[in-house]
């Protein structure tokens, strides 16, 4: 309510004052050169200066002193033929400055507006953040800039950032909460898990390290040697992942929910698989990331459906290169991929695209691909 | 609440200048002064509405108001205060609306400052002013809004793009859109002019102390832009053929023309078609490059967001402008009545040809931005026209305008004597060569053409002061007389000389800083050396920081002359965490006008703490920006000039006049 009578008053007020002029009745404009007259005899003048001074010569203050007073004249003669109008009221005119303001204002407020939106301070809704998760993680945040040894804060945040997809933030969540706190299995899981979904499913060196770690100080936990193993499996060292997926095997139940996709790798990686009933598939299993890692292909295939998705986006990209986003991804997947080569040649296209793209550069460093050449 | 008061004040704008824009047009045609009035009154409520409008954006981004989308777009809750106002315009719809507010600032001042223009033509500029004002608000009411609102809203903004997380940038858009939008005013009163078909000295100038304004904007803001560009970006480059810094430097180069053109228009009524050409064609040149920057045509450091609803918008908006007032120069410009006559050789010539000399330079950089772009569309072939295409063609014409320089003040209106002209100032060229032959035998070494460059900086520094020599008269009439003559010109002549002088300064400064300057790539570990300009760099190391919304790693710097410490300096690569973007930040030391600039590169793997540095050593760098400061204070020097203001008590104040410029 308040803000409507506020915006009434606003234009009110815009029509009033644009209804001054108006008001003090109507006049007609006198022929008015007198400006230009100003500016001539001020031009006479300064040539008076500049021939005090010897700065021209008579002859040519004589010239420039004939050129302005055409110029005079010619003023001075206009301003005699102009002729008065008449006076008149301003009913139309009236009309228009005191109608167009509101009309033209509310009918496109109504349309773009949002009056029923608030303002909303930051400050005022971290004071009283009630049940929204995103504010009480924000709040959690201003308080871990202050205090940025808090290990439990970040201990709190992490899982929450991983949910979220905030992945950046979860490592480093993670990496900060067992600095501060110490390693344990379930920091380290979940560092090993986020680093893995950070790389599209590929248990990188840095992963598994996290893995093997929290392995170590539990060994009988499936979860992170399945990472461990996975990871073996994927940089083609085949029989360490069997070693490792065995122990999975011989320590688990064979009715354990995680035993089918066990068993698979471990024919995958040409073990032979105890015979037992195959499991239903019950709720506990490992996560979606790791289904869609193993899902019962060979590294070979894998690579070969990744390398066909990223080739469909570099042709993707040929065909339509405004496309900063893609850029940014298809050197990226090169670069996961292993393909440095490659990967510097979609940086190049990518920056003649976007020839100052800090995002490019940006990942170029963070990669370590030179830009430098690139950009000559 | 305040938000949408801001929207609603836009809005609100928008119909004011619907107003404006018509009224008093038709007031202008009948004479009639009622309707006349309504044009200052109705730009000042204009001005005021935007203001209040930005005011309250300004205020959604200082409190971190996430239900904005802008404000959620381009900030972050820990952000340092002075990068919340200043993410204002880090954006598309923000600098928009700063566009919006500058161009509504000059249409208020030309309506409180313009008393002692005809009614008619004050009523005209205005209400073209308000066209362009209507053109921009309905670009950024329905295709760049920055009061579109979230519900629910986020906790936490998406930060400001780190690269523009600067002091620079809090007032490098600024200085620029002062320049750029300053040129609509010179616009409005060549369309005006030509609207009433009436056009002659005093037209000149009345518009010359606007130019001037707009001109010395856009000097600093892309010198501002230059210097932003070379100590954020980390790759050691001042100036880099960008087509964005083109769009802002072929205005400049069209305003400078503007300049002088109007001077002759002013003085001798002559060249008055081509200077009111100058004027639309200046601020053409500033709508296109607004066009090629915000719509995404070319992408960069500068082009936030890319919309082709919105490129077509400023497109068909450049086509109205642009096209329209060409097609009003066609059909009126016939009907001017021509002015003075001159003489090949004189102050006019050597005005015309700096006008031919900018213009052709102007084509030479429009052709260079947008013949990749055209030929991509026509083709689909990718070209990029880079730095030796413009150093070979626009090199080469700025050349003979440099050399040129210090004849144009000395020659005399109408019929000028070149042959004098040069015998007065072979002093000045020996003392140039002296000078360009010493700087050149100091520094030692360098390619030959480099003494050209060198003498050619000289010559415009010291050329500029040839014509104060002469008009003081010293070597006749002795020190002190010569001074008080000198005291008694107009500042004007004093502008001029300061900004010839601040040419020739940013001239010297490109060849000494390119000719002399050197790079060095190593890989540094602690305690290592490196030896650049004469100075020793040690590296001490590398330390873990962390800032408000960013975390970093610096390298620590020593520079040493004969084992005494002298400086040191900080560089650093910083991560900003809201965007996982990381940044370099160069670290620069200043010795004098030179610098050392060292940047991190990537830590070297395998081996502890060793990390790829960049060494530059710039000598006479600051010259590049200090001469355009120079050139700057030249234009503020000649915006205060007393004649620029005669007339401005208005005609009430006429019959007073004379004894006040005798009490002056």
């Amino acid at each position: 309510m308040i803000l409507w009578i506020v915006l009434a008053a606003l234009t009110a007020a815009v029509a009033a004052v644009l209804i001054m002029p108006f008001a003090r009745g109507s006049k007609v404009a006198l022929a008015d050169r007198a400006g230009e007259v100003e500016v001539y005899r001020d031009q006479l003048s300064e040539l008076d200066r500049d021939k005090a001074q010897g700065l021209i010569n008579a002859e040519e203050a004589e010239y420039a002193r004939a050129e302005i007073g055409r110029r005079l004249l010619a003023v001075a003669g206009e301003g005699e033929k102009q002729a008065a109008a008449p006076a008149k009221k301003y009913a139309i005119a009236t009309a228009v400055v005191t109608l167009v303001p509101p009309a033209v204002g509310l009918c496109l407020y109504v349309m773009l507006g949002n009056p029923g939106i608030p303002d909303q301070p930051l400050e005022a809704r971290l004071a009283n953040p009630g049940n929204n998760i995103a504010l009480l993680v924000a709040k959690a945040e201003r308080h871990l800039a202050q205090n940025p040894n808090d290990g439990a804060g970040w201990d709190l945040l992490a899982p929450i950032y991983f949910r979220s997809m905030r992945l950046g933030d979860a490592e480093m969540a993670y990496r900060n909460a067992i600095r501060l706190l110490g390693p344990t299995p379930v920091r380290l899981a979940g560092l090993g898990e986020t680093l893995v979904a950070e790389s599209d499913g590929i248990v990188t060196e840095d992963a598994r390290g996290a893995f093997q770690e929290a392995v170590k100080l539990d060994p009988d936990n499936p979860r992170s040697r399945f990472y461990v193993g996975l990871g073996y499996e994927q940089s083609g060292r085949a029989a360490e992942a069997l070693a490792e997926f065995e122990t999975i095997a011989k320590a688990s139940t064979p009715d354990a929910p995680w035993m089918e996709l066990v068993n698979q790798h471990i024919a995958k990686n040409g073990g032979t698989v105890a015979a037992s009933p195959p499991a239903a598939n019950a709720p506990g299993n490992p996560n979606q990331a790791d289904i869609a890692a193993a899902q019962g292909m060979s590294q070979g295939d894998r690579q070969a459906m990744i390398r066909g998705m990223v080739d469909s986006l570099a042709t993707k990209l040929k065909e339509d290169p405004n496309n900063l986003e893609g850029w940014l991804r298809l050197v990226r997947s090169y670069a996961v991929l292993g393909d440095k080569q490659k990967a510097t040649d979609a940086l190049k296209d990518g920056l003649k695209q976007f020839p100052s793209s800090g995002e490019l550069v940006a990942l170029a460093n963070e990669i370590g691909l030179a830009v430098e050449g690139v950009q000559q | 609440m305040i938000v949408e008061i801001g929207h609603y004040a836009l809005v609100l704008t928008l119909a004011t200048a619907l107003i404006v824009s018509i009224l008093p047009v038709i007031g202008a045609r009948r004479r009639d002064m009622a309707l006349m009035a309504l044009a200052p009154t109705g730009s000042i409520t204009i001005f005021a509405l935007v203001a209040i409008s930005f005011a309250s954006l300004t205020w959604a981004y200082v409190v971190s108001d996430f239900s904005v989308a802008n404000v959620w777009e381009n900030s972050h809750s820990l952000m340092p205060l002075i990068y919340k106002y200043s993410g204002v315009w880090g954006n598309h719809e923000g600098s928009m609306m700063l566009w919006l507010l500058i161009l509504t600032l000059f249409s208020a001042l030309v309506a409180v400052f313009g008393r002692n223009l005809p009614d008619s033509l004050r009523a005209n500029v205005l209400a073209v002013q308000a066209w362009i004002t209507v053109a921009f608000l309905l670009f950024i009411l329905f295709t760049s809004n920055p009061f579109l609102r979230l519900d629910p809203a986020p906790a936490e903004g998406q930060d400001l793009n780190p690269v523009l997380q600067d002091f620079g940038l809090a007032i490098h858009p600024p200085l620029l859109y002062l320049g750029y939008v300053g040129f609509s005013v010179c616009f409005s009163f060549a369309v005006a002019a030509l609207m009433e078909g009436r056009i002659d000295a005093a037209w000149a100038r009345w518009v010359r102390p606007w130019t001037l304004a707009a001109w010395t904007f856009l000097t600093a803001g892309i010198a501002m832009g230059s210097y932003w560009a070379y100590y954020e970006l980390g790759w050691g480059g001042w100036w880099f053929w960008d087509p964005v810094e083109n769009a802002s430097f072929m205005p400049w180069l069209a305003g400078t023309a503007l300049l002088h053109s109007a001077l002759v228009m002013e003085k001798r009524e002559a060249l008055k078609i081509w200077t009111v050409l100058l004027a639309i064609m200046t601020f053409s040149l500033s709508l296109l490059g607004t066009f090629l920057v915000r719509s995404g045509v070319l992408t960069s450091v500068h082009s936030f967001a890319t919309d082709p609803t919105r490129g077509i918008f400023i497109l068909t908006i450049l086509a109205i402008f642009i096209g329209g007032a060409f097609a009003l120069f066609a059909w009126r410009a016939p009907m001017l009545k021509a002015g003075g006559i001159f003489a090949p050789i004189s102050r006019e010539g050597a005005l015309v040809l700096n006008n031919l000399i900018l213009t052709v330079a102007t084509a030479t950089v429009l052709t260079g931005t947008l013949y990749p772009l055209v030929l991509e569309t026509l083709t689909g072939e990718k070209i990029s026209v880079g730095a030796p295409f413009f150093n070979m063609t626009f090199g080469l014409l700025m050349l003979p305008l440099l050399i040129a320089v210090p004849f144009g003040p000395m020659l005399a209106w109408k019929r000028g004597d070149l042959l004098g002209a040069f015998q007065r100032l072979w002093v000045f060229a020996a003392l140039a060569l002296f000078a360009g032959l010493a700087f050149f035998y100091i520094q030692h070494g360098g390619p030959v053409m480099a003494i050209f460059g060198l003498i050619l900086g000289f010559w415009g520094m010291i050329g500029a002061f040839a014509d104060l020599w002469y008009r003081g008269n010293f070597a006749k009439v002795g020190f002190s007389v010569g001074l008080k003559r000198i005291a008694g010109l107009p500042r004007s002549v004093f502008g001029t000389a300061i900004a010839h002088f601040g040419l020739g300064v940013t001239v010297l400064g490109i060849f000494a800083a390119t000719t002399f300057g050197t790079e060095t790539v190593v890989e540094m570990k602690q305690g290592q050396t490196v030896n650049a300009g004469g100075y020793t760099l040690v590296y001490d190391g590398l330390r873990d920081a962390v800032g408000p919304n960013y975390t970093e790693q610096r390298g620590h710097f020593t520079a040493r002359v004969g084992g005494v410490a002298v400086a040191d300096v900080w560089s650093s690569k910083r991560l900003y965490t809201a965007r996982r973007m990381p940044t370099t930040e160069a670290g620069i030391l200043t010795f004098g006008l030179s610098q050392l600039y060292v940047s991190l590169g990537d830590a070297i793997e395998g081996q502890s703490g060793g990390m790829v540095v960049r060494i530059w050593w710039k000598p006479f760098i600051l010259c590049i920006w200090g001469g355009c400061l120079v050139m700057m204070l030249g234009g503020f020097v000649s915006l205060s000039d007393r004649r620029l203001r005669v007339g401005a008590p208005s005609r009430k104040a006429k019959v007073v006049r004379p004894v006040l410029e005798a009490a002056e």
